[in-house]
């Protein structure tokens, strides 16, 4: 069972800077928890992918092709021909397709989110609750006490306010 | 907003949704009590009765219900598509109103749902409009503007829903720790067991910007799409190429006045005057000011294209509007659109509280009146004389108008009391980040008084 090491900072450059210490030490690397978005997280602990943007561009294109196709497919399949005029007719067609693009796209980016941020939480997670009001904590997972030892004297040497330690619930 | 703490943050956001005066009740009691008789009553009665009980009657068929339906879809349109434009050009004080604004979206799409509801004769039939098979072979005209309004009111109502609760679920989760009993059973499930990590943030970062580039073309879709519900038949007055962006501006008008007005009575009411200072004010009174503009400008090219047409329905339709049995009600809207919002010139004015509320009440009513000019004087004009007719609306419509606001308002107060109607991380961007406390009590909790 790993034990987390948490380390409490007022500020985000402690943290960051912390965090980037602990990285450098060869420990696991962080994890942030803080109440508002750090700027310049990805120079400390490395560029994250956004897989989002793969989420919402099939989305949008999925819709596409599913907007046109509702529209175009009953069109041909119960034809109402009105003036002699086409049967898939292209400019209004094109507004369901458009708006089904979006509802698709949005849709997509919901789903991309909930699975790379891994939400909802099914199981329990190391949580700081003062994390959510005015601290920024920086946690790491630590196997054995040189780890610890080691966590806990980069942390403090940082400037944190409080460290401590938490058992990982399973 | 410099003495103001991160914690202080938490404290007012769930205060405010926890501590509930008397005022509240009577409040959302009225709301309630008013919607129940302005607005469900008479329509139940119209149901029982049938539709003759609106004044909608050959040649105007459209009347308040099709006006209202334009108004609230309108004022829908502030609050979402102006957070979404803020959001990407990093501006700093849509922060602290944007929760708000884009309940108002989400509210007065409800809204404007419901009026359609009550405008056709079955509503119990509604389910037609959807596309899905059936064994009746029906299926519906994608042709018709009326179908694109379902598609693109309903993925706006989705699109908002979506990004509306998205921005709150970092505020659920502090407002989570905070609360107990049910409501903590209700955050920690709208929380989703969020924990504010890095990889979290980074996530929500990137979905929040994503949904707001597809939102805002929506936002202009919508808005154009109802314009063409109007501009698609060929009745004079309404068959106008400007239409769209006609009414995507006087949609976008009617939503700021609409957010000054909601600002207006937050502030006021539920303690947030350090949040929402005069700068959010003055900078709505700056929007305002420039689409009164834009909308003069298009009203007067209404005119004039009307004019130049030299048809002599058109300008048999212009010459109605003007000076016609509804002239009054036009030169009421140039007075309250057109010519009132020139104050905003003024900063004094942008930055007084109870002027811009005043002026803000006095938008709405004008465009409230442009939709309605624009479904009764076209009707009851069309080419033949003989078929000409004056359309007014009956007391059932003019109740349910009523009852619509009432609606509107029951549906934000219940709101405000479970949304952070101020947001909580994005308020603590915008400050200073805090100083190392002297003491290490920990945070000074927060208890609940019920």
């Amino acid at each position: 069972m790993a034990t987390h090491i948490i380390g409490l900072f007022h500020g985000p450059d402690s943290a960051l800077a912390a965090a980037g210490k602990l990285r450098g030490a060869g420990l696991p690397t962080p994890e942030l928890q803080s109440p508002v978005p750090i700027e310049g997280v990805e120079e400390v602990l490395g560029v994250k992918k956004a897989v989002i943007k793969r989420f919402t561009f099939f989305g949008g294109l999925i819709g596409a092709a599913s907007g046109f196709l509702l529209a175009a497919g009953t069109a041909v399949l119960w034809a109402h021909p009105t003036g002699g005029r086409p049967i898939i007719t292209i400019p209004p067609f094109l507004i369901i397709t458009y708006e089904l693009t979006i509802l698709f796209g949005i849709l997509a980016t919901v789903l991309g989110f909930l699975i790379s941020a891994r939400l909802p939480a099914i199981r329990e997670r190391i949580y700081v609750p003062e994390a959510a009001v005015d601290k920024f904590a920086v946690i790491v997972a630590c196997d054995d006490d040189e780890h610890r030892g080691r966590a806990e004297a980069i942390l403090r040497e940082a400037g944190a306010e409080e460290v401590r330690a938490s058992m990982e619930q399973s | 907003m410099d003495k103001l703490q991160y914690a202080d943050v938490n404290r007012d956001v769930v205060r405010s949704l926890v501590e509930t005066g008397p005022r509240y009740y009577a409040a959302l009691f009225i709301a309630i009590g008013v919607t129940l008789a302005c607005f469900f009553f008479p329509w139940f009665y119209q149901l029982y009765y049938g539709i003759g009980a609106a004044g909608m009657n050959h040649p105007a068929v459209w009347g308040t219900y099709l006006a209202s339906f334009i108004f609230w879809i309108g004022l829908s349109h502030s609050g979402t598509l102006l957070s979404c434009v803020l959001h990407l050009t990093n501006s700093e004080w849509r922060k602290a109103m944007y929760r708000s604004a884009e309940a108002m979206t989400l509210f007065s799409l409800m809204v404007a749902a419901t009026m359609v509801l009550v405008h056709v004769g079955r509503p119990w039939f509604v389910h037609w409009t959807m596309p899905y098979p059936n064994q009746m072979e029906l299926w519906p005209n994608f042709r018709s503007p009326l179908l694109f309004d379902v598609m693109a009111v309903a993925t706006y109502l989705t699109g908002s829903s979506i990004f509306i609760y998205m921005g709150a679920i970092p505020d659920f989760a502090a407002v989570r720790d905070r609360t107990s009993g049910w409501r903590r059973h209700m955050y920690v499930l709208l929380s989703l067991g969020w924990r504010g990590t890095d990889k979290q943030w980074h996530r929500l970062g990137w979905a929040y910007t994503f949904l707001a580039v597809l939102i805002i073309p929506l936002a202009v879709s919508v808005h154009s799409i109802v314009s063409w519900d109007f501009a698609m038949s060929i009745v004079p007055a309404l068959h106008q190429t400007i239409f769209a962006p006609y009414f995507v501006v006087g949609a976008i008008y009617s939503g700021t006045a609409g957010i000054v007005t909601v600002m207006f009575v937050l502030r006021k009411y539920m303690n947030f005057e350090q949040y929402i200072t005069r700068v959010h004010f003055d900078n709505l009174g700056k929007l305002m000011l420039v689409l009164s503009l834009i909308w003069t400008y298009i009203n007067i090219l209404e005119v004039f294209t009307g004019w130049y047409s030299g048809t002599s329905t058109e300008l048999e339709a212009m010459k109605y509007k003007m000076f016609g049995y509804y002239a009054p009600l036009y030169w009421e809207m140039i007075l309250f659109c057109a010519v009132a919002p020139l104050l905003l010139i003024s900063k004094r004015f942008r930055t007084s509280f109870v002027p811009m509320l005043i002026l803000s009440v006095a938008v709405n009513i004008g465009m409230y009146t442009e939709r309605f000019l624009i479904v009764t004087t076209s009707l009851s004009r069309q080419y033949l004389p003989d078929a000409w007719g004056l359309y007014v609306p009956s007391l059932v419509e003019v109740s349910i108008l009523i009852g619509s606001l009432a609606l509107f308002t029951t549906l934000f107060l219940i709101f405000v009391k479970i949304f952070p109607s101020v947001s909580i991380y994005e308020v603590k961007e915008t400050m200073a980040t805090p100083k190392r406390r002297p003491s290490e009590e920990g945070v000074p909790q927060w208890q609940p008084t019920s």
